[in-house]
């Protein structure tokens, strides 16, 4: 506790520094704006910096790229909950219920409760990071190919409760995400599925062309075909911050968003996607009107949006103790660490506590500065809803398409996430919903990946998924949850059958 | 008759423009920034050579040199984008093993790279590191082969086909030992598995592991590359382990498309070689596991003819194809 207590009056010492402030600010401040606009990215942010980066301190450096890497988790959020468009896939989950809640006039307390809950989360993931770092990366250890296997198999279990309307369609829709996943060369053998022979395809669909597809061309489309109710925004605002008992009434749902955040991003392969649908699956279970969810309910906003944070804090876990990064962001942050001749791995801690510490200590300075950043912003950003959409449209499909063409540099992404719009547009005529494809897809890569990763390693035993005792575990928690989802559902239809003879 | 003549200016100014630019592009070159085609998404090993060589050969050029990511269909994609550019010299690729000398022996490539590309010059090689973890508790590559031939060993690799998969299937074949291969998407999550005991071991590139391995969380048994790598001097070479005839590294060149002009190509060589000597780029290289290469023109073009026939009977014997 002492040396906690002493490593972070270090860290703060570092990061308190009037050049290392700037920095964060600097990452923050272009974090925010690249996750505002649709579809442009940290990664391809971070990636242009880099070179710049040569030319600061190592400590300075690595601050201002995690700052761009929160700050664009933040930001991406009020896209979403603005124009329904999720830039990244932790953005999915916000867009469900927080575009609803703009609809109905509640922009303000979606966003300033996103703000709020991601303060929330960061602080709370900046004192585990401090805290349990070490001990949380043996954690992602124990997940080999079998345990995350039954991890996505669970996860695809509680996608079933992202669903507000017909449970088949919900099923239906994450067998399209996990097929639409399977498009693209084989990763064993190489060979070509579902391509067509298009070459676009062979290295599968890109989640940001399908997310952009589906629901940002989607709602476009959605709103062209109904001008009636477009501009239902424009009528009232509303209050622009949540009030004290706002945030009462969310403080449960930040506080366990935040804590299961924190936990699945330290997961190796990105586990800090699932946060957020892990979050949205338990509020909407412990809401006493989980009926109500996907029509605007605050805290489907404030606890996803608090996981998603906490996530990303806490997925520089196995980057800073062991030098592995989780996703793509975080292999550039090795990438600019080796550029300044710093070697990432287990001994960064004792050989640089200056850079482990003021990294981790600018984090939550980082987390203060986002909410004094986006705070004020919020009147602005309602202020947007106002403009005819006539005109705000044409703006959101340029941004969009600027960020699709910045993925691999070709036309083809574009192309691609416009038919994913037609796509789109198609489901809600026909009433399904677009988030649990959205989850399927996401999961459906980890799920084929793993469960062939394990079974090479398990020599083809299907009875690996149950020796291993975490697996087992997370097998039964799947078991349980789809038992008592189903059940009613069955007992229900029966019920209709009945009374139909 | 206005707009034929508007036409008929147009048309000659464009001819005018044409030859007029062609004798002055040697001694001009490069008169715009220059496109350095990496196969790869940003991030990675192949990238992060791409950009410190870029870096100092806009130095030694005298001239913008801007790195554009083309990922994509196993590398093929930005091959492609290359083999199918302009010769002018604004457009070169970064080549590496991969596409240039295995791709072709298991895909169906519209340009193959020995006939479609212009090697210029070698940029760099790197050695790959045989290491293990803490499920196989061996302190030699001997040690290891023998584990092998006792029981099958599973290894994990960045994926089909990579570098890193080659070398594990060179190795498997040389020693005469049955090896069960596990694919990941990258080397990142493969060395996560390997830290965490849920496989054997693995051949990867030196920065994805020297971390782990100075501080004992992995163990390193033997470099692939001819040499010692100067950061793990301890390391002996898989040939001074036993295997005396196996080599195998990652390496990088520059290539542009068929029919560059021999004034471009001479500038963009000796530019290479400047960058190549300078220590600061040697230094910023060793960070990333590489040496420098000393090979240009026809001895880099001889080079790789021979990488693709040594890669070519390895993949044939393990039977890797593409339909």
């Amino acid at each position: 506790m002492m040396d906690m207590l002493y490593n972070l009056g270090l860290g703060f010492a570092v990061a308190l520094t009037l050049k290392n402030v700037f920095f964060c600010f600097v990452g923050c401040l272009i974090g925010t704006l690249v996750g505002v606009l649709p579809g442009v990215g940290p990664v391809a942010t971070i990636s242009i910096l880099l070179p710049v980066t040569l030319a600061l301190d190592p400590t300075g450096a690595l601050i201002m790229l995690a700052g761009i890497y929160y700050g664009a988790q933040y930001g991406g959020s009020t896209t979403a909950i603005l124009v329904n468009i999720p830039g990244e896939a932790t953005a999915v989950v916000t867009a469900i219920d927080g575009h609803e809640m703009a609809k109905r006039g509640q922009a303000g307390l979606a966003l300033g409760l996103a703000a709020i809950g991601s303060f929330i989360a960061g602080t709370f993931a900046t004192i585990v990071i401090a805290a349990l770092g070490v001990p949380m990366t043996k954690l992602g250890l124990l997940f080999g190919p079998a345990e995350y296997f039954s991890l996505m198999v669970m996860g695809l279990v509680f996608a079933v409760v992202l669903a507000h309307g017909s449970l088949t369609k919900a099923v239906a829709m994450i067998l399209v995400g996990v097929l639409l996943s399977c498009v693209g060369a084989d990763m064993e053998t190489g060979r070509e599925r579902m391509t067509f022979g298009l070459h676009m395809l062979t290295d599968g669909i890109e989640f940001v062309v399908l997310a952009m597809g589906v629901f940002g061309f989607g709602e476009i489309f959605k709103n062209l075909a109904d001008p009636e109710k477009r501009d239902l925004v424009k009528g009232s605002i509303g209050r622009l911050w949540p009030s004290l008992r706002d945030l009462r009434e969310n403080m449960g749902a930040i506080l366990r968003g935040t804590g299961i955040g924190a936990v699945l991003g330290v997961l190796p392969g990105n586990g800090a996607i699932l946060g957020p649908f892990a979050s949205y699956a338990m509020e909407k279970r412990l809401s006493k009107r989980p009926q109500d969810f996907g029509t605007g309910v605050s805290q489907a906003v404030a606890g996803p949006e608090s996981a998603n944070n906490a996530g990303a804090q806490t997925s520089f876990i196995p980057l800073m103790t062991l030098g592995l990064p989780p996703n793509a962001v975080m292999a550039l942050m090795v990438g600019a660490m080796m550029i300044q001749g710093i070697v990432p791995g287990p001994q960064v801690i004792e050989r640089n506590p200056e850079l482990f510490w003021g990294l981790i200590a600018s984090m939550w300075i980082g987390n203060l500065m986002l909410v004094i950043i986006n705070l004020p912003l919020i009147g602005l950003w309602v202020k947007l809803l106002q403009v005819p959409y006539r005109l705000l449209f044409p703006a959101i499909v340029a941004f969009c398409c600027i960020g699709l063409f910045s993925i691999s540099n070709e036309p083809a992404q574009v192309m691609m996430a416009g038919a994913m719009g037609l796509v789109g547009f198609a489901l809600w005529k026909l009433q399904f919903e677009a988030a649990p494809l959205a989850l399927g897809f996401v999961l459906g890569r980890l799920l084929e990946e793993k469960l062939r990763q394990a079974l090479i390693i398990s020599d083809g035993s299907m009875t690996t998924f149950v020796t291993s005792p975490l697996s087992a575990f997370l097998l039964a928690i799947g078991a349980v949850a789809l038992l008592v989802a189903v059940l009613p559902s069955i007992r229900k239809s029966r019920d209709d059958v009945f009374k139909d003879a | 008759m206005l707009r034929f003549n508007r036409r008929a200016a147009l048309a000659l100014g464009v001819a005018l423009l044409s030859t007029a630019g062609l004798p002055a592009l040697a001694q001009d070159y490069p008169s715009k920034p220059v496109t350095l085609v990496v196969s790869y998404a940003a991030g990675g090993g192949t990238d992060a050579i791409a950009r410190v060589f870029a870096s100092r050969l806009e130095k030694a050029l005298n001239g913008r040199v801007i790195v554009e990511n083309r990922p994509g269909a196993a590398a093929n994609i930005g091959t492609e984008v290359v083999a199918s550019a302009e010769p002018d010299g604004y457009t070169l690729l970064v080549g590496n093993q991969g596409p240039m000398a295995v791709n072709p022996h298991i895909f169906n490539l519209k340009h193959d790279p020995a006939e479609a590309l212009d090697p210029i010059a070698m940029i760099a090689d790197a050695s790959l590191v045989v290491v293990v973890g803490p499920r196989l508790p061996v302190k030699s590559l001997a040690e290891l082969l023998e584990k092998a031939k006792a029981g099958e060993l599973v290894y994990g690799s960045a994926g089909n086909a990579s570098a890193s998969h080659v070398a594990t299937l060179l190795l498997g074949q040389t020693a005469g030992i049955e090896l069960k291969h596990v694919p990941y998407k990258g080397a990142g999550p493969a060395v996560n598995d390997l830290v965490g005991g849920h496989i054997d071991f693995m051949v990867t590139t030196i920065p994805s592991v020297i971390g782990l391995v100075g501080d004992g969380t992995l163990t390193a048994l033997a470099v692939t590359g001819s040499e010692r790598f100067a950061e793990l001097p301890d390391v002996p070479t898989v040939a001074e382990s036993g295997l005396p005839t196996y080599t195998a590294s990652a390496w990088y060149g520059l290539l542009g498309p068929k029919g560059l002009p021999q004034g471009v190509r001479d500038k963009l060589a000796s530019a290479t070689a400047e960058t190549l000597a300078d220590p600061e780029f040697i230094a910023k290289l060793k960070n990333d596991g590489g040496v420098p290469s000393t090979l240009s023109g026809q001895a880099f073009a001889d080079f790789m003819a021979s990488e693709r026939a040594r890669w070519g009977e390895v993949v044939k014997a393990a039977d890797i194809k593409v339909e």
